[in-house]
């Protein structure tokens, strides 16, 4: 397998489309709340707000296939989309539905649904949180107990659902639900769309250790959901969600991010006399964190040119889930280290994308906590490091 | 990998497979052998000491990319004959020469083996030589000595690294020749090291490079081994990682295979995510040489840290879930980690090139 970039052509042009469209696009309250975003999610409003913007410009899901709204981009124009935004800090609009119930609803919805909800997902204009976990499943997820039950045409469904995130937001959500108890535990899964406002739903959102409401539990009392909501057929909840990890094969990219942290480390201890920047140990430390950067990105640019060969990537999509979100949590912690009590000041208006005024820890340091505390659940959430291990223990090594 | 590339490691893989043989090597070590003529004929025959010649000289004209496809093999099947050594040679040392055509043919084809002799001891490295060449009445003369030169044994000649009037010389030098004492001594790696003091006449057509072309040498020449030993130590900790998967699998405790205990997956897992994580930054390393980019430096020097982080991790790994076993020297985990270690530091040591690697990034 070559290491070498797959796509030697000249993208530059598309690269100074992509610049100019987010020159004039990303006003600087939304750069600012690009920059100000400390876990996965970024403001809100910001996030939702940029997403229409990118719609109007026909550019609302690029990974989508043309016929639903896609941009027909190859994948490393898809690649320089993604990383001139991250650049550029144009905020995360909320993903559950572009990245996640879309792909899945064009595979196993009916016509009815795919024109039904393609549509609100993209414009952004319905806002979808993903109903999986519950209390006493997470990793063992197929042992969830949330049941639906048909009467009718409808299903009953009853339960709960956590680390449900935006779910506060959210006016739609699709669930894991149980519709047979008598197989095992994999073949008795369903996938629902349930709307939010559906009578017997309540949210309890909660806070996260940095303070912030991102997470959420969602209680689920008899609430009546028509059958015809029901993604891919009755007991096929598993192969639909399944699918997703499918799609998900152009790879995820780690290093844009990665590479935004080096460099705004190497900032930090490039101002002033910081204390780590005299500490010759922290200095290799940093150097030998660049050098695992490098590496994951040869691997990233390894999975496209699989990709672009028409071959499936298998597990190297876990090895890059693992080393990007352990890396990610590696420069992390050297930021913190580097940032030092600069980054205890705790002030969560800061985050706003509106605030003006004075910030009590510097202003490069600002969001490094959040940031340090976040980076923790990226190794969680999405099948956890173990899981992953899991994967690569199974498919590849064969054990 | 090309289609070209995958035919050189297809049939390079197939004759290792075939004729390289574990039990034979260790029995050939333990008499002093490192070097089997038969073998080397053989590398010579299928044109591996020829592959980083350039074409206009009679070689093949391939790239770094290829001669680590053949540095990752005799990882893999822990060749003891210097064959990483002779390409870094041939490549940065010999075909820049103006005496090239005094030398190469013989090189490759495969009745002189030289080895580049740098090291004069700990913490030498980074210095001037002491070993002079000077001009004498008569011509040259080297004075000076060499130590721990790996491969040493294996060696007809020696291609050593000599302090000039105007700077560094590279000089090649028979081991046999009148004034040069070498000392063999057996190595860890199974591929032996020599001492050697020279004073020697040398003539004009020994000196391969000298003055600035002779530093650009060394530093190409520690480029391209930072590369190769970064690709050997690759085949060999995959290697490794084989073996002990396989182990694993066969090995029944408490009832059941040691493969079937997660503490073991998961350890197991790690060891191939690092893996392929140097593989990919191996492989750029390659790209980035061939492709005279302004990275390569970098780039190999990041390989070179990495390898040597992951090999040395992944070889204590190795031993570590197979057991006793492991520890022993008839079994092959144990000549993975000797060799790995002995990469390690060969050349360039991975403390050296993350130092190099902060000064070129900058």
């Amino acid at each position: 397998m070559n290491a070498s970039n797959p796509y030697p052509g000249d993208y530059s042009a598309f690269r100074e489309t992509v610049r100019e469209f987010l020159t004039a696009g990303l006003t600087p309250e939304l750069a600012r709340a690009g920059e100000r975003t400390t876990s996965v999610f970024s403001d809100f409003e910001a996030g939702r707000q940029w997403q229409s913007i990118l719609h109007a410009k026909g550019w609302g899901a690029p990974e989508w296939p043309l016929e639903y709204g896609g941009t027909g981009w190859d994948i490393q124009q898809r690649y320089i989309f993604l990383e001139e935004c991250r650049l550029a800090n144009a905020p995360n609009p909320v993903m559950m539905g572009v990245q996640m119930l879309g792909p899945m609803l064009m595979h196993f919805g009916t016509e009815a649904q795919k024109s039904a909800y393609l549509p609100g997902i993209i414009s952004g204009d319905d806002v979808w949180c993903q109903g999986y976990s519950e209390p006493g499943s997470g990793s063992d997820l197929a042992s969830l107990k949330t049941t639906a039950n048909r009467d009718g045409d409808e299903y009953v469904v009853n339960g709960t659902k956590i680390w449900t995130s935006m779910a506060h937001y959210a006016n739609w959500i699709f669930c894991l639900v149980r519709t047979d108890k008598s197989v095992k535990p994999q073949a008795g899964i369903s996938f629902l769309l349930i709307d939010m406002a559906t009578p017997g739903i309540t949210v309890t959102p909660f806070s996260s250790l940095d303070g912030e409401i991102e997470q959420c539990q969602v209680f689920f009392e008899d609430a009546r959901v028509p059958v015809s909501n029901l993604l891919g057929e009755e007991n096929q909840g598993w192969t639909v969600a399944k699918y997703l990890l499918e799609f998900e094969r152009g790879g995820q990219h780690f290093t844009i991010d990665l590479k935004k942290q080096l460099r705004k480390l190497r900032r930090l201890i490039g101002s002033e006399a910081n204390a780590a920047a005299e500490d010759p140990t922290f200095v290799y430390r940093i150097a030998e964190t660049e050098i695992d950067v490098l590496a994951l990105e040869q691997t990233e640019l390894r999975i496209k040119g699989t990709v672009a060969a028409g071959e499936h990537p298998g597990a190297l999509s876990s090895l890059v889930k693992v080393s990007g979100t352990e890396l990610g949590q590696q420069c992390a912690e050297l930021l913190i280290e580097a940032a030092g009590q600069g980054a205890m000041p705790w002030q969560s208006e800061v985050l706003s994308p509106e605030y003006e005024g004075p910030t009590a820890a510097p202003e490069e340091c600002v969001t490094t906590m959040a940031e340090y505390i976040n980076s923790r659940s990226t190794t969680i959430y999405g099948g956890t490091a173990e899981i992953q291990r899991g994967i690569i223990a199974k498919h590849v090594l064969g054990l | 990998m090309t289609e070209d590339q995958t035919l050189l490691h297809d049939a390079s893989d197939r004759y290792l497979r075939d004729s390289y043989d574990f039990n034979a090597r260790r029995e050939r070590i333990a008499l002093g052998v490192y070097t089997d003529p038969q073998h080397w004929r053989a590398f010579a025959e299928m044109g591996w000491l020829a592959l980083p010649v350039p074409e206009i000289l009679d070689g093949l004209g391939l790239g770094t990319r290829e001669c680590a496809i053949l540095a990752e093999l005799c990882g893999q099947y822990l060749i003891t004959e210097p064959l990483i050594d002779v390409l870094a040679a041939v490549s940065a040392l010999i075909a820049p020469s103006p005496h090239a055509e005094r030398w190469l043919g013989h090189v490759v084809g495969g009745e002189l083996i030289t080895v580049a002799a740098i090291d004069e001891g700990a913490g030498q490295r980074s210095k001037k030589p002491s070993t002079k060449l000077t001009q004498v009445d008569s011509g040259w003369r080297l004075t000076g000595s060499k130590q721990w030169i790996n491969a040493g044994p294996s060696a007809t000649h020696f291609i050593v690294l000599a302090t000039v009037e105007e700077g560094f010389a590279w000089v090649i030098c028979p081991r046999d020749a009148a004034g040069v004492n070498c000392e063999d001594f057996p190595t860890h790696d199974g591929r032996g090291g020599t001492n050697c003091a020279f004073n020697t006449e040398i003539e004009e057509n020994q000196i391969l490079l000298s003055g600035e072309p002779a530093q650009a040498a060394l530093d190409a020449y520690r480029e391209l081994a930072m590369i190769l030993s970064s690709a050997e130590t690759l085949g060999a900790a995959n290697a490794a990682l084989d073996t002990t998967v396989e182990y694993t699998k066969q090995r029944v405790q408490f009832g059941q295979p040691l493969s079937s205990f997660q503490a073991l997956q998961h350890r197991m897992a790690n060891m191939l995510i690092q893996i392929e994580l140097t593989r990919s930054l191996v492989y750029a390393a390659c790209d980035a040489a061939d492709g005279d980019t302004p990275d390569q430096s970098r780039f190999a020097r990041a390989a070179k840290v990495k390898a040597s982080s992951v090999g040395r991790k992944v070889s204590q790994e190795a031993i570590q879930l197979h057991g006793g076993i492991a520890t022993t020297d008839e079994y092959i985990v144990g000549h993975f980690f000797k060799r790995i270690t002995a990469l390690d530091s060969w050349v360039c040591s991975r403390g050296e090139a993350l130092k190099e690697f902060m000064a070129v990034s900058g």
